[in-house]
């Protein structure tokens, strides 16, 4: 059952789609957990057996529902008393991509700064963004043709404040980038060449070559290293942001972090935090995506009481190189796909099932030539209802010359797996690409969580809408980054560290005592789940959706959640316990049961969410999809943060 | 490794006309041994290319460093040869020669998509 209603308190205008599924019984905004009036602020996150039984005392319930919490109570104490890493600083940013480097980079001028990136600091969604970054710099062009498009684009589910934001200010951050060294390609006039992309009225995607979002992030990156404010603490896995509550808000003192090198928990207490975490392609089998998108951000606020909107809205492409079809398979699992271009279907590629049937024309007049997203959902609908892995996509019937002359680097790609693309089809199947929900930003980049703001991929700030327009999301990282550095350091400069904060939050625990066998065998496990999580979402997930499958989905992967936190707690695993593998796949749960929750409560068809028994667009539901944090009367492991107490039921 | 080398002579050739190879069936070593031997005669005319064959050889087996060098290579090449290509349409200095990637309103280059 959907409602919409007004939003209590805080920063938004207008009214919301909320889920009143099962899951969200107590949807109106409560705080998660309720020690008002009951223990000081300061021991309100300690777990250690002493103050558990304090709590007790001050009369909240418990409830038991889940059988794991036997050894609770001796566990954390053991924990509390151990020592650890613990490091201060201003300001902390979670992750190293356009939009953490741009933001660090101004806050440095007014405090210290960590940047906590979990693999190498280049290894972001932004470092494989090859387009360009859109933004009105054409004197015949305008920030209202840039607005429409967006607007349009995003299928009038807008914020139209942010779009107006973000197209205005989109080309001072631009100017700025060059400024700090990052090299646009230029026309012989000496002006900023500028591309124009599907979607765009007018030419204005600036671009580095053909690796813009590379060039950007070399160019921060630069600038970063050299500023001596600035510490980079790479491999650094984000586990949980450090919460308090304070009466009825929800207060960010920092963040957990595994150093995966060294296998050392690290505790960073900051005054202000940004998540700059990025996506979540892996939720699905097939995407663009690094390895590193796994939603940790998106999890981590969830979990934090942060409110998370529109994640139903997934972009895919629809025609990646499919490896299953290759004749020579890589020899290992390609870790961000291979999209081939809508020049080949452009330029008379012909679409069609294993059975060699041209489906197109069953779907739409134009054939290959309909819009993305009619083609994407073509694909998709002929893969389900067939029950098949991929599509073929032909242009062997072209001239052998032009092929090889337009798609020089689809036929080596296919060529070294075996596959001659002038002879034969090129196998293909839809890929996700881009979250457009997330975290929901206000116009500072501002969360409902005290001193947590958000940027980029890992925030949703109104731009997108129900689908981003091309070469947008560069653009909204720079802006919203940029944006949030004002009022981060007005909060910075009202807040002190509190340097005994570190001991109210039970610290994270690196598995040491399981043993190489067990830990082998959760290991395996746990791959073993993230792909048939993934195999879910694609399958019940997709791009064509209905409400059983959804239903479906969410009982599948409630399944899968119980299955696998079951194993390893059966095997000795620790609620504070923490690995890269397990964390990450904790928070793969966490983003795939909010975008199904999300999708659910969409009952129309609009930009990327499709509905077969809600096809159209319904003017009454153009409203953002708002999950309000829940209360964990019946949280799981993924939904807690690692620190949180025990099921506590809130005061309803 | 053999076949890595091989695309990147095939992404190199590209504009220039290529004997077709007699690709015979699937089965990788011969489309591989085949079409390599095709393309020998093009490999040896500069120096550039005959250093690749050795590069070729040492690599062999070790699929990710030569997939890095690949592209690398590409990019140096790309850059080498567009470094004073100004485009006749459009005026762009270095840009990216043949179609322009945007012409179907995605981003492509030599048929990769990188943003839509």
């Amino acid at each position: 059952m959907a409602a919409s209603i007004a939003y209590v308190g805080g920063h938004l205008q207008y009214g919301v789609n909320f889920c009143m599924g099962q899951s969200y019984k107590q949807a109106i905004w409560v705080p998660s957990v309720t020690f008002n009036g009951c223990l000081q602020r300061e021991l309100s996150w300690s777990c250690g057996v002493s103050k558990f039984l304090q709590i007790r005392k001050c009369n909240l319930f418990r409830s038991r529902t889940n059988e794991n919490w036997k050894s609770f109570g001796t566990v954390i104490t053991s924990a509390y008393l151990r020592d650890g890493s613990t490091k201060y600083f201003d300001f902390a940013v979670i992750g190293s991509g356009v939009a953490g480097l741009r933001y660090a980079l101004e806050v440095a001028k007014h405090g210290s700064v960590a940047i906590i990136t979990k693999a190498e600091p280049h290894e972001s969604n932004t470092n494989y963004a090859q387009g360009g970054v859109s933004a009105v710099l054409c004197p015949s062009d305008s920030v209202e043709s840039h607005m429409q498009d967006t607007i349009v684009a995003g299928a009038y589910l807008c914020d139209e404040e942010s779009v107006k934001v973000v197209c205005t200010e989109g080309p001072d951050r631009i100017r700025e980038l060059i400024a700090m060294g990052a090299s646009f390609d230029h026309g012989d006039d000496g002006n900023l060449h500028l591309a124009r992309e599907g979607g765009h009225s007018h030419h204005r995607i600036v671009h580095a070559a053909d690796m813009t979002g590379r060039e950007i992030e070399r160019a921060l990156l630069e600038a970063v290293v050299n500023d001596p404010n600035i510490s980079v603490f790479k491999h650094h896995f984000a586990i949980d942001l450090l919460t308090s509550q304070d009466g009825s808000d929800t207060v960010c003192h920092g963040i957990d972090a595994l150093n995966t090198e060294t296998q050392e928990v690290v505790r960073f207490i900051s005054k202000v935090t940004l998540l700059a975490s990025g996506g979540a392609g892996h939720i699905y089998p097939s995407t663009t995506n690094p390895l590193v998108a796994t939603g940790d951000g998106m999890a981590m606020a969830h979990r934090a009481q942060a409110v998370i909107s529109n994640m139903e809205f997934v972009q895919f492409h629809p025609t990646a190189l499919a490896d299953e079809g290759l004749p020579i398979k890589p020899k290992k699992t390609r870790e961000n796909s291979f999209l081939i271009t809508e020049a080949v279907r452009g330029d008379g590629g012909i679409l069609y099932n294993l059975s060699m049937e041209r489906f197109m024309p069953l779907y739409d007049g134009r054939a290959e030539l309909a819009p993305r997203d009619v083609v994407a959902r073509s694909i998709d609908d002929q893969l389900k209802k067939r029950n098949e892995k991929y599509v073929l996509l032909d242009i062997s019937h072209k001239p052998r010359e032009k092929i090889l002359s337009h798609f020089p680097n689809i036929a080596n790609e296919c060529l070294q797996h075996g596959l001659d693309i002038t002879q034969q089809p090129i196998p293909v199947v839809p890929a996700a690409h881009y979250m457009c929900g997330g975290v929901r930003a206000g116009l500072q980049g501002e969360t409902n969580v005290h001193g947590l703001y958000v940027a980029g991929e890992v925030a949703c700030t109104g731009l997108h809408g129900a689908n981003r327009l091309a070469s947008n999301s560069l653009l909204e990282a720079l802006v919203f980054a940029r944006r949030a550095v004002q009022p981060s350091i007005n909060y910075m400069k009202s807040s002190s560290l509190d340097l005994s904060a570190s001991s109210l939050w039970t610290r994270p625990l690196v598995p040491k005592s399981l043993g190489s066998d067990v830990m082998h065998k959760i290991l395996r496990i746990t791959k073993e789940v993230r792909k048939e999580l993934q195999s879910i979402m694609w399958k019940y997930v997709g791009i064509v959706r209905s409400t059983s499958r959804l239903q479906e989905a969410e009982q599948k992967i409630g399944k899968l959640e119980a299955k696998w936190e079951t194993y390893l707690f059966e095997h000795g695993w620790q609620q504070t316990m923490v690995a890269l593998e397990a964390c990450e796949m904790r928070n793969l749960f966490c983003c795939a049961k909010l975008v199904v929750s999300s999708a659910l409560a969409r009952n129309e068809s609009r930009g990327l969410h499709y509905m077969t028994d809600f096809p159209h667009l319904e003017e009454s539901k153009r409203l953002p999809t708002v999950i309000f944090p829940s209360s964990h009367t019946t949280g799981t492991w993924s939904s807690r943060q690692l620190h949180q107490q025990p099921i506590v039921k809130s005061m309803v | 490794m053999a076949k890595t080398s091989l695309s990147r002579l095939f992404a190199s050739l590209s504009e220039h006309s290529i004997t077709k190879p007699s690709f015979t069936g699937s089965r990788s070593d011969s489309v591989t041994r085949s079409a390599y031997n095709s393309v020998t005669r093009f490999v040896c005319s500069s120096a550039q290319e005959t250093q690749l064959i050795r590069e070729e050889r040492s690599n062999e087996g070790d699929r990710e460093a030569a997939k890095e060098n690949l592209e690398s290579v590409n990019k140096e090449e790309d850059e080498g040869e567009d470094g004073d290509h100004v485009n006749k349409e459009t005026g762009e200095v270095g840009g990216p020669k043949g179609p322009e990637p945007t012409r179907y309103g995605d981003w492509e280059r030599n048929g990769r998509c990188s943003d839509f």
